[in-house]
């Protein structure tokens, strides 16, 4: 039998495909672009290799960090605006019996649907004459706000249809965890006279952190990865407004023919996003230890 | 009275978010019946008078959505089903088969693949596909789809496989099964759920996915959903009822699916992203 299982063959057999598509789309590229982030190349004519001047020319590119700024503020609205909000719907959701699957279906629905698309609705939702918002301004007779072509407002318009898109995935993930507490220790607050609000704040939120911290890593993944919604609702404008570090490595690389820095922005964004994963292992996988009592 | 009002409130404020989320679906459903420009201007939120379906057929010929929908459903299914089964060979490979060390090795370098995050390298593969000049083809996506997934892939099966206990492999072995039989017979029926949880984040993923879309091709018969819906917005921005009719073409699909396969989906794109 362990022959059988030991089969060299049928083993190869197995492993090498993946290895194969592995090694072509994950570990080449790797390597290419290390290479070509040490390079000038442009696409047409021999990259040359300079060195780490594209990574000096990253440090100084002022544009390059206002889209890391973007992309900060992707994280700062989904920890300091949505996560509030998905704890607490997702504590309002767990406390009804009636309708509980109409909210969690309905909730969950828009993080199904193709970014691109919902960038399109939401684009409409904006839109200057036509949109929702400026008709309920128009209501109260104050001007329409340009929402994705006013430097002031296209950043947070984009923040909204983001959360719109993602909050109801993440409060599906949290009502499963606050429907997993056993039911006794709330009841026994309940006993002892705890209200409503006291448990929640008190038992359950505590008891939810892991799966909390489970929902701000994704989130910070999230927004280091966040592009089609920019690139379908304001291609990065207006004036470079709404551009995020992978928009702008693409647009450097693509549109301007400058391979050689776009992967060199490439490998920035790699090391920052590992500098934000160290963030968020010192700052919420100590905590949770705390809480694991 | 105040008992009452304790259990309508959770209500009213969940009701409220339904209704954030549901509007912008009801704005497009009507705009799309609607028959002009003036008739949206006008009443943006009003019910469609006179409910203009030729706009359906107008947008489902002009933006040859049916195209952009063939595309992208045999794109996303091709891949997800090609990942699905090299990975699943694979994860075999790795959990079940008894050349350990390899294996841990093997694992861990895939394990790697995993730390990288999306878009990092996105140029490289661009480089990549252009080199291999397939570029405005459809492999150009269907090769980064279906290697894309595979890290994932197959870190969640080896998982659920490792998991399976070894008597009835054993037993059927011992029986004289082959090993690609008894990973055939026996070990993939088993593994079922996690290969539906798998499938249907790659599905999504696929289905759903806009950068290397928009880049790799550039031909119009070749795009797929989301590419060709931004397409068609941008070529007939003075014609809001006919983008908004294609919006709702695109979505409804996915909708009347999530209908009947809510449970499913939840459960699986959820489930995917806690243990993966």
């Amino acid at each position: 039998m362990n022959k059988t299982l030991r089969n060299p063959y049928v083993y190869l057999l197995f492993v090498l495909p993946t290895l194969g598509l592995y090694g072509l789309f994950f570990v080449y590229p790797v390597l290419q672009s290390v290479f070509y982030g040490l390079t000038n190349w442009d696409g047409l004519t021999p990259a040359k290799y300079t060195g780490l001047d594209n990574f000096v020319k990253a440090f100084n590119d002022e544009d390059f960090w206002i889209s890391v700024k973007n992309n900060m503020y992707f994280i700062l609205f989904s920890l300091f605006v949505q996560v509030p909000l998905i704890i607490l719907f997702s504590l309002l959701i767990s406390g009804v019996k009636r309708l509980q699957g109409f909210y969690k279906t309905t909730v969950f629905l828009p993080s199904i649907l193709s970014t691109s698309i919902i960038g399109i609705l939401w684009g409409f939702m904006y839109h200057p004459s036509i949109g929702l918002f400026n008709n309920f301004l128009g209501w109260f007779g104050l001007e329409p706000i340009y929402w994705l072509s006013d430097t002031k407002w296209a950043m947070l318009s984009i923040l909204v249809t983001n959360a719109w898109q993602w909050m109801g995935f993440y409060i599906v993930l949290v009502l499963a965890a606050i429907l997993a507490i056993p039911k006794e220790i709330n009841e026994a607050a309940e006993i002892d006279g705890a209200t409503g609000f006291q448990r929640a704040y008190r038992i359950t939120t505590p008891l939810i952190m892991p799966v909390i911290s489970v929902v701000v890593m994704l989130s910070i993944a999230g927004a280091m990865r966040v592009v089609d919604i920019v690139l379908v609702m304001t291609n990065g404008g207006p004036a470079g407004a709404t551009e995020v570090m992978a928009s702008y490595m693409v647009n450097k690389a693509l549109r301007y023919g400058q391979y050689g820095y776009g992967t060199a922005l490439s490998i920035m964004i790699f090391v920052i996003a590992l500098l934000l994963t160290a963030i968020y292992q010192i700052v919420f996988a100590r905590r949770q230890e705390r809480i694991e009592y | 009275m105040p008992k009452v009002i304790k259990k309508i409130l959770p209500h009213l404020v969940l009701l409220v978010y339904v209704f954030v989320i549901l509007f912008p679906f009801v704005f497009v459903v009507f705009s799309s019946l609607k028959e002009s420009n003036d008739q949206i201007v006008n009443a943006p939120f009003g019910f469609p008078v006179q409910m203009a379906f030729d706009n359906y057929a107008d947008a489902w010929s002009q933006a040859k959505i049916s195209k952009y929908f063939f595309n992208s459903a045999y794109l996303a299914v091709g891949s997800a089903v090609s990942s699905i089964l090299i990975a699943a060979a694979t994860a075999y490979a790795l959990a079940r088969m008894r050349i350990v060390k390899v294996s841990k090795a093997i694992y861990q370098f895939i394990l790697l693949g995993m730390l990288i995050p999306g878009n990092v390298l996105f140029i490289a593969q661009y480089i990549l596909i252009q080199k291999l000049g397939l570029l405005d083809t459809h492999w150009a996506l269907y090769l980064p789809y279906t290697a894309g997934a595979l890290p994932f892939s197959v870190l969640l099966i080896v998982a659920f496989m490792k998991a399976i206990p070894s008597e009835m492999e054993e037993a059927a072995i011992v029986d004289g099964l082959g090993v690609i039989r008894s990973f055939i017979l026996i070990i993939l029926p088993l593994t079922m759920p996690a290969l539906v949880t798998v499938f249907i984040i790659n599905l999504l993923g696929n289905w759903n996915e806009y950068l290397l879309a928009n880049f790799f091709i550039s031909k119009d018969a070749l795009k797929t959903l989301p590419t060709g819906m931004v397409g068609f917005r941008d070529a007939f921005q003075t014609s809001y009822p006919l983008v908004f009719t294609g919006v709702v073409i695109s979505v409804a699909p996915i909708i009347v699916i999530y209908a009947f396969l809510q449970r499913t989906i939840i459960e699986g794109l959820t489930a995917g992203s806690v243990k993966g």
